[in-house]
This record gives C-alpha cells, sequence and structure tokens, in this order.
C-alpha cells in the first residue's frame, strides 16, 4: 500500500530538507495541488529526488508577480527579485518619457516582465534576448500571463485611441555571435535607453560543485560564465566582456545599464564595463544577504570624447 | 435583548445619573411626564444651549477662520437641533392635549385620546431610539479590517487542537458575513493542531464587529488524547488588530505609523554564494520596529517580497492597535470598563465542552449549544451583544460628560 498520508510525506521530505523546511514546502505543494494529474505523494517524490520546489509547483512569485517556472529555464532568484525591485524604482519611467529595455540572457523573462508590470502603461517598451528555445517560449508564456502584450508591429498605424501600454518582445538569439547585431528585429529597435541583464556567471570549478537541483535540472547554458571550451577559466566572466563589447552599439546615449553578477565578482565587472565598455558612474548594490550582487553604469552623454 | 446583562458597574452608573436627572426634574416646571425624567433629554438640552451659545457668537466681522471653526462646532449638532426642535413641537402638542383629554365633548376627548398615543410613541422614538443614535458617536473605525493573531497557551496540544476550531470558527463567521478571510500564517503541530495563525479577515465593520474576541479564550474538555477521561482546561490568546486598506506604492515608503528609517529589515538565513548558484527558496524576512520594539517574522509566503508585504502589514496593524488604544485611553483617561476590557491576559470566553455551554464573562452571558457558536452563528450573537454593551457604554459616556466644560 502506498504510504501517503500527510505525515509520512512530511517525515520523508523531513529526511532532506529538514523539519522545518518541510513544513512549508509541503504546505505550498498542497496549496498547488490543483492540476489533477499531479498527487502530492508525486510533488514528494520529485522533491526527495532532488528536483527544485519551483519547477514541481510551476510557479515562483516575483515581486507582485506570478511567474511559470519550466525546466530547464533558469528559476528567478530573490536576488534577482530584490534588485528588479529597487532598479523599477530607480528607473520610474513615465508615458511622457518612455523608455525602451533590452534585457540580455533574458531566461523567464522575469526582470522586463516586472519592470513593465511596475511601471506606468505606455512607459516602457522591453525586449529580451535568449539562446533557449525553451527560455523564449517561456518568456511568451510569461507575458501573456502578467498580460504585457507584444508591441504593434509599425506596419499596423497606430491611432490616437489606442490604448497605453507596456511591451514585451521575446527574440530568439544568441548574444555572443558575430550576427547578433544585424538581426532586422533587434536592428530597427537600437539603441536602447536600458540594459539589463542576468548573464550565466558561475565559474567551471564552482559550476563542478553545484547542488544536484542546480546542477541536475537547471540549464547549463544560464548558469557557465565561461562557455567556450578553449578558454575554460575566465572567472566566469566571458558574458560580461561580451556585453561590454555590444554597448556602444546597443546603447543609447545617456543610457543605462545594470547587470547581476556572482560573488565576488562585482569589481571585476565594474572594471570591465569602465574600461571595456566605456561607462562612467559606475556603482555596486549590495543584496539582502550582504554579498555585491549588481553593478550599474552609466553611457558617457553625447559629446563627451570617446573612449 | 442582552440588555438585562449589564455589568453591575454600569447598572451603577446608570443609578448615579438618574439621580442626576431626578434633581434636575425638581427645578422643571409642573405638569410633567414620564419621558421629561429621562436623563437622556438633559444631555441633549445642555447641547442645545451650548449650540446657542456657539450661534450667538456669531458675527458679521468675525475673522474667517473663527466664522469656519464656529461653523464647524455648528454642524456637528446640527441633527441633534433639528431632533430637539421635534421634540420641543411634539411635546408642546402633548401638553395641548392632555387638556383636552378631560373635554366634556366625547367625540373631542376620543380624538384627543388618539391623539394622544400618537404624540408619546413619537416622543417614545425620540427619546429611545434618535437621541441615544446621535450622541454615541459614530465609530471612526468601522472601514477597518481585521487582523486576528492567534496563540496556544497552556494546555500544549490540546490548546493547539483548539486554535484550529476557533480558526474554523472564524472562517465560517467571515463567510456568513460576506467577508474576505485568508490564513496568511500558520504554524501546524504533527496532530492537525496549530500552535499560532495569523489571519487577516477583510470587509466592512471586520474590525468593528471583532475586535472583542482580543483576550483569552479558554476551553474545558477531555481532550482526545486523554485515555481516563479526565476535563482539562486550555487557552488560546486572540488578539484582534486593524488592518488599513492597503496602499500598493506605499507599501514600503513611509507611513503615517512609522518612517522607514526606523525599521530594520534581516533575511533570514544565509545563502552561500547565493545568486544563480543556489535555488533553495529562502524567504523568511524580519522586521523590526526600533523605536517600539516591535518585531515581525514571516515565513509563510514563498517570496521575499511577498514575506515583506505580509510583514510591513503585521507592523502597520499593529501600530494601528497601539495607536487606537492610546487614543481610548486619552480619551477616556483610562476610566472603566472599556479600558480594562481591552487587556488582553483577560480572560473573556469558556467554551465547556462537558455542559455544552459558552459563556462571555464580560457581559455575563451563557449560552447553551456549544456547536452552534463553533459554527459560527451563535458567535454572531455574542458579537451582536458585545457590540450592544460597547454602544450602551458610549452612551453612559456621553449622559456622564460634564456639560459646558
Amino acid at each position: 500500500m502506498p504510504r501517503c498520508d500527510p505525515k509520512h510525506l512530511l517525515n520523508t521530505l523531513s529526511i532532506v530538507l529538514g523539519n522545518e523546511a518541510a513544513k512549508q514546502e509541503l504546505k505550498w505543494m498542497q496549496q498547488a495541488i490543483h492540476p489533477k494529474s499531479v498527487t502530492l505523494q508525486d510533488m514528494v517524490a520529485r522533491r526527495v529526488r532532488g528536483e527544485p520546489l519551483q519547477y514541481i509547483l510551476g510557479t515562483q512569485p516575483f515581486g507582485p508577480l506570478t511567474l511559470f517556472t519550466r525546466p530547464p529555464v533558469l528559476i528567478p532568484r530573490p536576488e534577482t527579485e530584490h534588485w528588479s525591485l529597487t532598479l523599477a524604482d530607480r528607473l520610474r519611467p513615465s508615458p511622457q518619457k518612455p523608455i525602451s529595455l533590452l534585457d540580455l540572457c533574458t531566461g523567464s523573462a522575469c526582470i522586463p516582465l516586472l519592470l513593465c508590470h511596475l511601471s506606468p502603461p505606455g512607459s516602457i517598451n522591453a525586449c529580451g534576448v535568449d539562446i533557449s528555445q525553451d527560455a523564449i517560449s517561456l518568456a511568451r508564456d510569461n507575458a501573456a500571463h502578467c498580460r504585457i502584450p507584444l508591441p504593434e508591429e509599425s506596419s499596423t498605424p497606430s491611432t490616437a485611441e489606442s490604448p497605453l501600454r507596456n511591451t514585451f518582445l521575446p527574440l530568439l538569439a544568441d548574444i555572443r555571435s558575430p550576427d547578433f547585431l544585424n538581426s532586422a528585429s533587434l536592428r530597427r529597435r537600437l539603441p536602447f535607453d536600458v540594459i539589463t541583464s542576468n548573464p550565466p556567471y558561475i565559474p567551471r570549478a564552482d559550476y563542478d560543485r553545484l547542488s544536484p537541483s542546480v546542477k541536475d535540472y537547471e540549464d547549463i547554458r544560464a548558469l557557465l560564465g565561461d562557455p567556450d571550451p578553449e578558454i575554460p577559466s575566465n572567472n566566469g566572466l566571458t558574458f560580461y566582456h561580451d556585453i561590454a563589447k555590444l554597448l556602444p552599439d546597443l546603447l543609447a546615449d545617456d543610457g543605462l545599464v545594470a547587470v547581476e553578477v556572482g560573488e565576488g565578482q562585482a569589481a571585476d565587472v565594474r572594471w570591465i564595463f569602465e574600461q571595456e565598455g566605456g561607462l562612467v558612474d559606475t556603482e555596486i548594490w549590495t543584496d539582502p544577504w550582504e554579498k555585491e550582487r549588481v553593478v550599474l553604469g552609466h553611457k558617457k552623454p553625447q559629446g563627451s570624447s570617446k573612449a | 435583548m442582552f440588555r438585562n446583562v449589564l455589568s453591575s458597574q454600569s447598572r451603577r452608573n446608570t443609578a448615579r445619573i438618574y439621580l442626576q436627572c431626578y434633581r434636575f426634574a425638581q427645578t422643571e416646571a409642573s405638569g410633567s411626564f414620564a419621558f421629561d425624567n429621562s436623563p437622556i433629554l438633559h444631555v441633549v438640552k445642555c447641547k442645545m444651549d451650548q449650540r446657542a451659545q456657539v450661534e450667538a457668537q456669531i458675527t458679521d466681522d468675525m475673522t474667517q477662520a473663527d466664522t469656519k471653526r464656529l461653523m464647524k462646532a455648528l454642524s456637528e449638532t446640527e441633527q441633534l437641533s433639528v431632533a430637539w426642535k421635534k421634540w420641543v413641537e411634539t411635546r408642546q402638542c402633548l401638553r395641548d392635549t392632555d387638556a383636552l383629554l378631560h373635554d366634556p365633548d366625547p367625540s373631542m376627548r376620543s380624538m384627543a385620546e388618539e391623539e394622544h398615543t400618537s404624540l408619546t410613541s413619537q416622543l417614545s422614538d425620540l427619546v429611545n431610539t434618535t437621541f441615544p443614535h446621535l450622541l454615541v458617536p459614530p465609530s471612526t473605525t468601522s472601514h477597518l479590517s481585521a487582523m486576528m493573531e492567534l496563540k496556544a497557551g497552556v494546555g500544549g496540544s490540546e490548546s493547539a487542537l483548539f486554535l484550529s476550531e476557533l480558526m474554523r470558527m472564524y472562517l465560517r463567521l467571515a463567510q456568513s458575513k460576506g467577508w474576505k478571510a485568508s490564513v496568511i500564517a500558520s504554524n501546524e503541530t504533527e496532530n492537525g493542531g496549530v500552535k499560532d495563525s495569523i489571519m487577516e479577515i477583510q470587509g466592512e465593520c471586520a474590525y468593528d464587529m471583532l475586535k472583542w474576541e482580543s483576550g483569552v479564550h479558554r476551553v474545558q474538555r477531555v481532550p482526545a488524547t486523554e485515555s481516563s477521561g479526565r476535563v482539562h482546561t486550555s487557552t488560546v490568546a486572540i488578539v484582534v488588530l486593524p488592518l488599513a486598506e492597503e496602499d500598493p506604492r506605499a507599501s514600503e515608503g513611509d507611513d503615517e505609523l512609522f518612517k522607514m528609517d526606523d525599521v530594520r529589515i534581516e533575511v533570514m538565513r544565509s545563502r552561500g554564494a547565493g545568486g544563480q548558484h543556489v535555488n533553495k527558496t529562502e524567504s523568511a524576512v524580519r522586521l523590526t520596529h526600533v523605536p517600539t520594539g516591535i518585531t515581525v517574522s514571516m515565513q509563510d509566503e514563498r517570496s521575499q517580497h511577498q514575506n515583506k508585504r505580509r510583514a510591513f502589514q503585521v507592523l502597520r496593524a499593529r501600530l494601528m492597535d497601539r495607536k487606537l488604544s492610546q487614543q481610548v485611553v486619552d480619551r477616556r483617561d483610562a476610566r472603566r470598563n472599556l479600558v480594562r476590557s481591552a487587556d488582553r491576559s483577560e480572560k473573556i470566553r469558556t467554551y465547556n465542552f462537558a455542559q455544552d455551554r459558552v459563556t462571555d464573562h464580560r457581559i455575563g452571558l451563557s449560552l447553551k449549544n456549544l456547536e452552534s457558536v463553533l459554527e459560527g452563528d451563535a458567535l454572531q450573537d455574542i458579537l451582536d451583544a458585545l457590540a450592544e454593551k460597547h454602544r450602551d457604554d458610549l452612551l453612559q459616556d456621553a449622559l456622564e460628560a460634564p456639560p459646558l466644560s
């Protein structure tokens, strides 16, 4: 007879998670049990095998939003939630002064969707790029779920009566490819006022030691900072070098860049952005766990000498 | 229907007022009538005298600010003044009718009797309903929703089991009142009990009705786990807090209740390297309001943001509760029963299963049929009785307020 009484399930979970976390997670599973095909027993069994809770539940709250989570797309992290909320407060765009935003390595699209959600209608046109088809289709589903529409194509004339809306466009592309800037959909949106990114930043040595719930379930392309086999160790900073090189073409004058970084990488990324990306007024933000988590920088305003 | 269960304290107060009123009645002209002795008339008359004085102060050469102040004072007694005029007119009519009750013409006498009955009933309405209604100040908290914090007290697992039954009782009541109720935090025990929980009950007058539930609830019964059949006494402590409508944009900003700089926000656990390295859900948050030392921990939600939002909601409710309690104390200079019943360590109600009885100790009200209380229906009766007692207390207050001070 299968053991499926909650007490037994709780004990099973406790062995893996500890008592307190097990109690919480079991409660969340019970709350999420709406899809009738899933049983609590299956959920607990998956969790015990090491699958991330967020994939089992199928959703993750992110600020006021609830986003879908699907393997292998990176699960939105609390650190990212925290700085995205802070950034929304910093940007405060308005329909009178709308901004364009590009999110590189967008994954679930958590960052641009949160910014779109928190900004007044008609103040943000966002675009999210990812190399993974899974990520792009999840980003599209999340945008629909958050009621952030695709931008209207320029062929449809926008009338005065059309309601003000923030928009989000998911784009499948490899930001490291030499052709990246030639993509037509991107090209006609250049340059962007704001660029955000949570690029893969885990160094190879760390990656090998990651918890199985991360390494075995989440996309290596969203995690590993140095993906080229021929350059195995660049301290996880490969994407920051690549982003810095793209900035002259991508970023508008006076534009803002904000990227998440891994533990101990903030100073290096700041240096890369200043030296290779020509950014000024750089800042480092600390996360609630007191780790340096975000590097910000501005493009020199028009008229200044070029780097 | 529960008027007869007023506390002895309040009966004494009532007696005192009647005495004052009796003296007042002695000074009035004769030809008096039962209503004329009502203490409430004295109070209304005093207020009308005050009103007349205010009216006399208004002159043409006053500053705008002074005029505005006086007009505001007048508008506060406007409705009362209308009712008073009606009283005076009706009372005069009754006097006129009285003279005709002994008229030699039988048809005239019969008309006068009819008239007399009708006027008497109008006067009775004014004294018993209209004036009390106008003298008791309207609730300033009727728009507030409620947050209920329940904590198991003495009695261990039995207390936790009873707590879960009380939660169910409030959820039922909320359902029948059309309030939106949700459990925002609960700390469950292994045998189906709840050690502590926080419930949010949103709806019109939710706080005003539920605030009487603050205090210690006592259960007397043979616990399911007790093999010897011995009756145990366990307790659950409840605090009902006022919950203001949440302003989504202001959730992180300063508030009339606190300054953001005074709140320390801490995350509870270390996440190692954090970020992409870790996908564990670590969302627990603790707030400390430094000036009052109030701390709120929240871990029931799945994200930092949600736990923080909830924690701020609880903090705001606790600060609002302090503010309201302080206002009550200020207004009543720590006088008598209302302040005392706000004492949260006081035993307010007993649920006795063996006798199938629920007793509310504040109003000495005992209801048979405990089941019906736990189902929420009879709880409504208790709450109504408590609310009525509160209205009576407020009226007493208005009657006792020193006139012309």
